[in-house]
């Protein structure tokens, strides 16, 4: 069946480049992905911004038809795994699979949004790819932070200087997690164990304490 | 066990996001329900994202990646890097279970996600319930609840017609259709959905008003818009 001749034609714009990059694995995607997700490696994202922009470009062309839309999208869907590598789950499918969905929604909202206007669906209701869902770390926030309101006192400046400044910003100053991480130019990881351990110790104390 | 189920096809389209919203709604709340569907939706999501990153490109001899000004691409990059995160989505809980005629019905997660889109019900002749999902848009979508013994006229579509069996049974003219079973019909057919001794919930989509077809229902085709709105 010859289905496909109007598509052949709209890739002859394409022009020729080097093979090597079609040969990267799954694994090591999903490596890059930790990487970036650990601690925002700039040359693992870079890596994968030259796998993949590339080839989003070339889809989100076809898909539009207008050049500067699917440079949006390529921005929006690569801007979404720098910041959020973290939601990525190896179990649940194959990087690759996951900035497609992640591209796949951005282009249903885009499309959308030119058809209506506010209070629509979102593709995330649909597919949700990069709501965050309560983690566990989360939960236990959840809970310690009625205790710790009151409790924290003084203890909170008797822990070690990086757990400190953790526990300030988030409990003193009110601000989230992601914030912090941004702030101190720490990854998102690195201050959610820094607040677990700081949890526990200031459990500890308020427990010796009473 | 469910014995109705989206084509491929349909999945397919499903998963390249080429559906109206509503009609994701009804084939995503399909795919909880259906551990089958969940599969192949994965299967086909793996290979609709290698064709669009990797197969497409090495279809033919050209077929390699449009080639970004290298200057334009590193600008990107190093916009990207220095960006501020998008904002955290937080999603507002999904409704879990509604009640109706006193008797609670649990929903499937897509539709929960939705949950606070469902308008008011309203009573339709021969003890039928609807109640609008509200997604923007022209195609419709409402829950639809039968009490037992209750029937919808015979009609057929002027457009499409998506059923989803939420909880309960009913039958039409070609079969009998259980929990989680869907239902695509198009104009073609004309059918007469009722329940007998069990009432039943479903989640409907419609791409144009009912058309009643027989007897007296036909009066009713002024008010077709009852299921349609
Ligand atoms: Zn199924």
């Amino acid at each position: 069946m010859h289905v496909m001749p109007e598509k052949r034609v709209k890739r002859e714009y394409m022009s020729t480049s080097p093979k090597s990059t079609q040969e990267i694995t799954t694994e090591h995607l999903s490596k890059l992905l930790a990487e970036v997700a650990s601690s925002r490696s700039r040359r693992a994202f870079s890596e994968l911004f030259k796998h993949f922009a590339p080839r989003l470009q070339a889809f989100a062309t076809r898909q539009f038809g207008n050049e500067q839309t699917a440079m949006d999208l390529v921005q929006d869907t690569m801007t979404n795994v720098w910041h959020k590598a973290h939601l990525f789950s190896p179990e649940k499918g194959s990087p690759t699979t996951w900035i497609f969905t992640i591209a796949r929604n951005i282009r249903f909202d885009i499309l959308r949004k030119n058809k209506h206007r506010q209070n629509d669906v979102s593709a995330e209701d649909l597919w949700p790819v990069l709501s965050e869902e309560m983690s566990d770390s989360d939960e236990e926030f959840a809970l310690d932070q009625n205790i710790l309101l009151q409790e924290i006192g003084e203890f909170y400046r008797q822990l070690p200087d990086a757990q400190r400044i953790v526990i300030e910003q988030i409990y003193i100053q009110g601000k989230s997690q992601q914030e912090v991480s941004d702030e101190l130019d720490i990854p998102l990881g690195t201050v959610k164990s820094r607040t677990r351990l700081a949890l526990q110790k200031l459990k500890e104390m308020i427990t010796a304490h009473d | 066990m469910i014995k109705f189920h989206p084509t491929e096809e349909l999945l397919v389209k499903y998963v390249q996001g080429e559906l109206d919203a509503s009609l994701c709604l009804v084939i995503g709340t399909h795919i909880d329900m259906c551990p089958v569907c969940a599969n192949t939706v994965k299967d086909i999501e793996e290979q609709v994202a290698r064709s669009v990153f990797i197969n497409e490109l090495q279809g033919s001899a050209s077929a390699t990646p449009a080639q970004l000004p290298e200057a334009e691409m590193n600008m990107m990059l190093e916009q990207i890097i220095s960006s501020h995160a998008p904002e955290k989505i937080v999603r507002e809980p999904a409704l879990e279970e509604i009640t109706l005629e006193g008797k609670q019905f649990k929903l499937p997660p897509t539709l929960g996600r939705l949950g606070s889109r469902l308008g008011h019900w309203s009573k339709v002749p021969g003890s039928v319930w609807r109640a609008p999902v509200n997604l923007s848009g022209h195609d419709k979508i409402n829950l639809i609840y039968m009490a037992a013994g209750a029937s919808v006229p015979e009609h057929t579509h002027r457009g499409s017609e998506a059923t989803l069996v939420l909880n309960g049974s009913f039958a039409d003219e070609f079969d009998c259709y259980e929990d989680g079973d869907f239902i695509f019909l198009d104009q073609q057919h004309k059918h007469t959905p009722q329940t007998a001794q069990e009432d039943c919930l479903t989640l409907a989509w419609l791409n144009e008003p009912l058309q009643f077809t027989s007897g007296v229902a036909r009066l009713l085709n002024p008010f077709s818009n009852l299921f349609f709105r």
